[in-house]
């Protein structure tokens, strides 16, 4: 790959000097002068850096935060910034005029940021609810305004949806993305098959793999590392397939959390709401279940559904590929089952079968965009008002995601009643012995951990609609 | 008169165009990256730079003895420099000379061609401590055997002041009830989401250094750098560029400024330093925690008799400007009330930390906390509704003014110029159907639903003194030009100050440009801080404009041949009402007082008593602050089995006196009260043990998001000060001054059946959860 090339604001970048691990925000502030982007925290979780981008083969506008993406990521992208929505004195795009005229803006420093989060959201498609404001706003913070100026623009700015000027603009839809790239030492290689990927894994089995950087571009942006060599897996087709069978989906690793959230909320409705709050839609838009599995931190999130569901990886090498359980695959904290010259190439998730039901809780301290403390999973199987199976699992709790064996013992072969729920909630002081840090204390993780199972009576029974909150 | 025009700051901002600190490129330029202190409390044995320098692109390490040959001193000098009383030795140092005090405490600087290179550097730096015994929790740090936070100290009691009036003893001694309370406040920093910054650059032509820095406080920035360096005025222009936010954060000049000045004169090149948040976390100034122990002496009408008590105000490692926060703190725990006597000790205690200055609030939202916390529980105590209790208490309007039996820090009397707080109690109570909520409670109890409402008021002194200058001119051009030592940074200040002098010139706010931030541009001034600027500046640039358009207004008379009576100025014209075909641009007034060598001013044949310029230059000089005031109504439910507590309602009544712009005012209450809710419910700056920071980025230390908070039913009520020509109070701080006190009252109103106290902020989920667990288990 001689260069790597995408369109910024309409016009073809050929970059063939940059590092391809330097991220797009400073790409953007120092190599192409467009400073209207904004660093508040380079960690993903402040969305001053929002841009939106049409990622090479996709067809759809999307917004990213400029901080955890590295310009490798860019090849064969369209690529717009604040500074792209307007001609130098022309009109103001709606979605500003809209903030102009609700007094969404104070300090203006963030407000780039929430003008592209919601330029994304009016070319997104959607009924524009005020759920949906607030889930395409959850990734922006905003210390002046107190958000409801903001959020009553989007109000009258993203209910209609209005055309993109990106397509228009550029010569070609999709450029050719490049499979290696070389700069200052530092090698980039975004093989486009499976068996590519891994010879390079085989070849560079300390490389970092690359997929949506939303972890891995913390040591990019952050710590500001320079690896010598990266291995990128987003262009990899296979990895990114989304399939679906009678009894199951097979998520690709490389896939996004956006492309696998129609799939998962239309069978399993809580883990849906769940998805939606990872990190935000910046994050959601580039990161990926794969990479949440491969991580293997103690509070991912997607990890105690997918062992509750009885998920499958298949992890590939160059032997092959192999098949184990999501559960077994966490073998100790931060530590799984991956050979080193393996990759994860996808996820099988059963559909809910007769009888079965599934609901998960994330117990957070904020509603949006946080750490878990505890989240919790739970699929049952329902026979004449008697639980003949159970599959719970917590995050939050262990060193890894772990199945409560001993609250599942507890209530598989109840009737199904509250006294059955409290008597398997009783059972999760043997199941887990949870740590104290700044997040929740231990007590009450073991606390809230027993107050899901009542929650979840009661949400079965119709008795409690109201949707778990945050903390 | 005054309307929601569209804020002249934003176009710039909604493009992008913007030109923060940050965006701010030289040619030239080195980086600062800062070696950190990992120890909250050390000795420095030795810096070791020799691995940092071998980096290729680092240009060189500075320690503090590397700077001292530019520098007349090692640390800064006491800011606002008559906080009387305090030893001189308790203000940060440049750079650290033999220890460390917090961790993040600057100890070396490395300049390299960029960041990366310079991050790389310091890395590199290597720094021998020796560890120390920290102290960390300010009420452990009083102990006799407690570590001391700093060597030179015998004890980390920095200092120890009274507050208060009146016989409290003899009013204690008659109480009917004497309730008490024992309270925790705590508030992290002040995050605006642009960090601190400065860049410096020598000039090349002259012998002047300019600095740019994000900044609140140009001028007092200048006066400091001025000193440090021991340069004059006249080789020091500061300029703030656009400032994302500050929140008291900017309102400091800090070591870092001092060492980026003093490298680009030592190494006469241009000097940036942008810090990233994890510095702000570390490095910035916080607000922090202060301990309350208080009891309020009532009579069997529940009316205040007295008030007394004690607090622990935790200051951190140094004291860079005096003890302003926890005084506005002692002096406000009376608010709206009157209460007889006061009575209030306060501790303020060295810690392990980093220091501690006013966070927007500045000490008010703990008085609050406090003052409403105990009137809750007297309620509670003696059967009576929450309202009526504070009803019973609040100064009536027919009391205004009213004068405290206070002073300020100024040695002024406190005095309440004007308000109604109870009608503003009324409105917000009627608005959030106060009196129909024990049946929408007792509904959703029914339901399984906990609901609870809470009421809070709050009083915020604003525009403090002692004054600021606005110079209105009027260029050849016929542009109008308002300079101001005022600091924009979010609030609207630019666009109000124009509105202000387009009032009284007949022109649109956006034909005005308003020059603030910059040193060059007005000689002197004091920023922005403590609500103040519509006041203060806005009272100045109301003057000067006035000032000019009378100028206008003659110089028209003169050259439209007719009396001034008859002009009028309008749509950037002077009128001759009698004779509407007979106008003048402003620019061709300010042409006819240009001054032609040689000749007359206006007629250039004849002489007139015309003075040249179309200009004023006005100071404001308010005689005490302008109290505003508010009631909050919080309506929540909170989930009793993961201790989630969602707001359901928020209504806000203030009175700020006249509204310049009631959109803009509306903003700033609802950003107000949203950084409230923060600190009442998510914000939290923890440390362990040691005095390690562990919440040091936005996903450990939690600011509301768009989803948790709520729009605010705002009604304002316009009681116009009768201290300025205006009639204009602050607002900035208004809305976060009752908001975490309304929402502990709805949270604990909400969790009545678990007999649930809040003595603490932030709430959170597990302490709730474990009073909940605990009262249940009890139940049963």
């Amino acid at each position: 790959m001689a260069a790597i090339s995408f369109t910024l604001n309409g016009e073809l970048r050929q970059e063939s000097s940059v590092s391809p691990t330097m991220t797009a925000l400073d790409f953007l502030r120092e190599n192409a002068g467009l400073t209207g982007t904004k660093e508040g925290c380079a960690e993903g979780d402040c969305g001053a850096c929002t841009i939106v981008m049409v990622r090479n083969g996709a067809d759809r506008l999307e917004a990213v935060m400029a901080c955890l993406l590295v310009v490798g990521q860019l090849d064969g992208a369209q690529v717009v910034t604040v500074e792209g929505l307007t001609e130098r004195g022309g009109e103001l795009e709606s979605v500003q005029q809209a903030i102009v005229t609700q007094d969404g803006t104070q300090c203006g420093f963030c407000t780039p940021g929430f003008v592209m989060a919601l330029y994304a959201l009016r070319h997104s498609g959607e009924t524009v609810t005020d759920e949906v404001i607030h889930d395409a706003l959850a990734g922006n913070l905003c210390r002046c305004t107190g958000y409801r100026s903001i959020v009553d623009a989007a109000r009258t700015a993203c209910s209609v949806s209005g055309k993109d000027n990106i397509n228009s603009r550029d010569d070609s839809n999709t450029l050719p993305a490049s499979d290696a790239y070389e700069a200052g030492g530092q090698l980039y290689f975004a093989p486009k098959t499976i068996d590519a990927l891994i010879a390079r894994r085989v070849e560079y089995p300390d490389a970092p793999l690359l997929s949506g950087g939303t972890d891995l571009g913390l040591l990019f942006s952050k710590e500001r590392q320079k690896f010598p060599v990266t291995i990128y897996t987003q262009n990899v087709d296979e990895l990114r397939r989304i399939e679906e069978d009678d009894t199951s989906f097979t998520i690709g690793a490389a896939a996004t959390y956006t492309e696998a959230l129609p799939y998962i909320e239309a069978e399993y409705a809580s883990f849906g709401v769940l998805i939606r709050r990872i990190g935000s839609r910046q994050i959601r838009n580039v990161g990926t279940i794969g990479g949440n599995i491969g991580n293997a931190s103690p509070i991912g999130d997607t990890p105690p559904c997918l062992i509750a569901l009885d998920s499958v990886l298949t992890l590939r090498g160059p032997n092959g590929a192999r098949e184990i359980s999501l559960e077994d695959f966490f073998l100790d904290y931060r530590k799984t089952d991956l050979a080193k010259d393996e990759i994860i190439e996808n996820v099988r998730v059963p559909k809910l079968g007769n009888g079965q039901i599934f609901r998960t809780y994330k117990i957070s301290k904020r509603y949006d965009q946080d750490i878990s403390s505890v989240i919790g999973a739970f699929r049952l199987t329902l026979e004449n008002g008697v639980v003949t199976a159970a599959r719970i699992a917590f995050g939050g709790m262990a060193a890894v995601p772990k199945r409560a064996i001993g609250c599942e013992a507890a209530l598989t072969g109840a009737v199904w009643s509250e006294d059955a729920v409290r008597q398997a909630a009783a059972a999760i002081e043997e199941d887990f012995s949870p740590i104290d840090d700044h997040r929740a204390s231990a007590a009450y993780r073991l606390r809230v951990a027993a107050n899901l199972f009542v929650r979840l009576y009661r949400d079965l029974e119709g008795a409690d609609d109201v949707e778990v909150m945050a903390l | 008169m005054m309307d929601s025009v569209p804020r002249i700051e934003d176009p710039a901002l909604l493009r992008g165009q913007g030109r923060f600190l940050d965006d701010i490129q030289l040619p030239d330029m080195l980086h600062v990256a800062f070696v950190r202190s990992p120890h909250a409390h050390a000795v420095i044995r030795g810096i070791d730079k020799q691995a940092a320098l071998e980096v290729p692109g680092v240009h060189t390490v500075l320690t503090l003895a590397d700077l001292s040959e530019v520098l007349t001193g090692e640390r800064l000098p006491l800011g606002f420099g008559k906080a009387a009383g305090l030893p001189a030795d308790i203000t940060p140092f440049v750079l650290c000379k033999d220890e460390v005090c917090f961790v993040g405490e600057a100890v070396a600087a490395v300049l390299a061609d960029d960041r990366y290179i310079a991050e790389d550097g310091a890395g590199l730096v290597v720094v021998d401590y020796d560890p120390l015994p920290a102290a960390v929790d300010c009420r452990d740090a009083m102990a006799d055997d407690a570590p001391v936070a700093r060597q030179a100290n015998t004890t980390n009691l920095l200092a120890t002041f009274d507050v208060g009036y009146g016989d409290c003893s003899d009013a204690f001694h008659r109480a009917d009830h004497v309730i008490a309370v024992a309270l925790k406040h705590h508030r992290g920093g002040a995050h605006p989401i642009e960090g601190r910054g400065a860049v410096a650059q020598p000039s090349p032509i002259e012998d002047r250094l300019t600095l740019w820095t994000s900044t609140q406080m140009a001028h007092e920035v200048r006066a400091l750098v001025v000193k440090m360096l021991g340069c004059d005025e006249a080789q020091l222009r500061v300029v703030a560029p656009d400032v994302g936010g500050g929140f008291g954060a900017k309102f400091l000049t800090y070591p870092e400024e001092i060492v980026v000045a003093a490298a680009a004169r030592m190494l006469a090149r241009p000097v940036k330093w942008v810090e990233d948040r994890r510095e702000h976390f570390l490095s910035a100034i916080q607000n922090r925690d202060q301990y309350w122990n208080l009891e309020i002496a009532v009579d069997h009408r529940a009316r205040i008799l007295g008030v007394r008590g004690e607090m622990i105000h935790d200051q951190g490692a140094y004291t860079p400007q005096g003890l302003n926060l926890p005084q506005n703190s002692a002096l406000s725990v009376t608010g709206p009330y009157v209460v007889p006597s006061y009575q209030l000790n306060v501790s303020v205690v060295e810690t392990n930390k980093v220091y501690t200055i006013p966070v927007r609030g500045a000490g008010y939202p703990e008085a609050a906390f406090a003052m409403e916390r105990l009137l809750d529980k007297v309620a509670r105590e003696l059967g009576l509704d929450r309202a009526e209790v504070r009803r019973r208490n609040l100064i009536t309007a027919d009391q205004m003014p009213y004068e405290l039996h206070l002073k300020a820090r100024s040695g002024s009397p406190m005095l309440y110029d004007s308000g109604d707080f109870l009608e503003c109690q009324a409105q917000a109570l009627a608005a959030a159907d106060y009196d129909s909520f024990p049946t929408r409670q007792d509904a959703a109890r029914a339901d399984g639903r906990y609901i609870g409402i809470g009421i809070a008021n709050g009083v915020k002194g604003t525009g403090r003194g002692p004054f600021e200058s606005a110079i209105v001119r009027i260029g050849r051009s016929g542009q109008v030009f308002v300079h101001t030592a005022a600091m924009p940074m979010g609030q609207g200040i630019a666009t109000a100050l124009a509105q202000i002098c387009g009032e009284s010139l007949g022109i649109d706010a956006a034909a005005v440009r308003v020059i603030a931030g910059d040193t060059d541009a007005i000689s002197m001034g004091l920023g922005g801080f403590a609500s103040r600027q519509t006041v203060t500046a806005g009272s100045a640039v109301h003057l000067a404009a006035e000032a000019v358009r009378d100028q206008a207004i003659d110089i028209a008379a003169m050259l439209l041949k007719t009396t001034p009576d008859t002009i009028v100025l309008k749509d950037g014209r002077a009128w001759d009402r009698d004779r509407p075909e007979q106008t003048l641009t402003l620019g061709e007034l300010a042409e006819a007082v240009a001054g032609v060598p040689g000749y007359s001013l206006i007629s250039h044949t004849t002489t007139s008593d015309a003075k040249p310029g179309l200009e004023a230059t006005r100071i404001f000089m308010p005689e005490s602050l302008a109290y505003c005031n508010g009631c909050h109504v919080a309506e929540v439910a909170v989930d009793i089995d993961t201790g989630a507590v969602t707001l359901l309602r928020y209504v806000v009544v203030n009175d700020s006196g006249r509204l310049i712009n009631p959109m803009i005012a509306n903003g700033q209450l609802q950003g107000g009260v949203v950084h409230g809710i923060g600190n009442a419910l998510f914000e939290k700056m923890a440390f362990d043990k040691n005095g390690q920071p562990v919440t040091t980025t936005f996903a450990e230390y939690l600011l509301p998001t768009a989803t948790e908070v709520i729009d605010c039913e705002i009604i304002n009520m316009q009681s116009p000060s009768t201290l300025n020509p205006l009639g204009v109070k602050g607002i900035g701080e208004a809305g976060c001054v009752p908001a975490a006190a309304a929402i502990a009252s709805a949270v604990e109103d909400a969790l009545t059946p678990f007999a649930v106290r809040i003595d603490e902020i932030p709430i959170t989920p597990e302490r709730l959860v474990e009073h909940i667990h605990t009262q249940s288990s009890t139940s049963r």
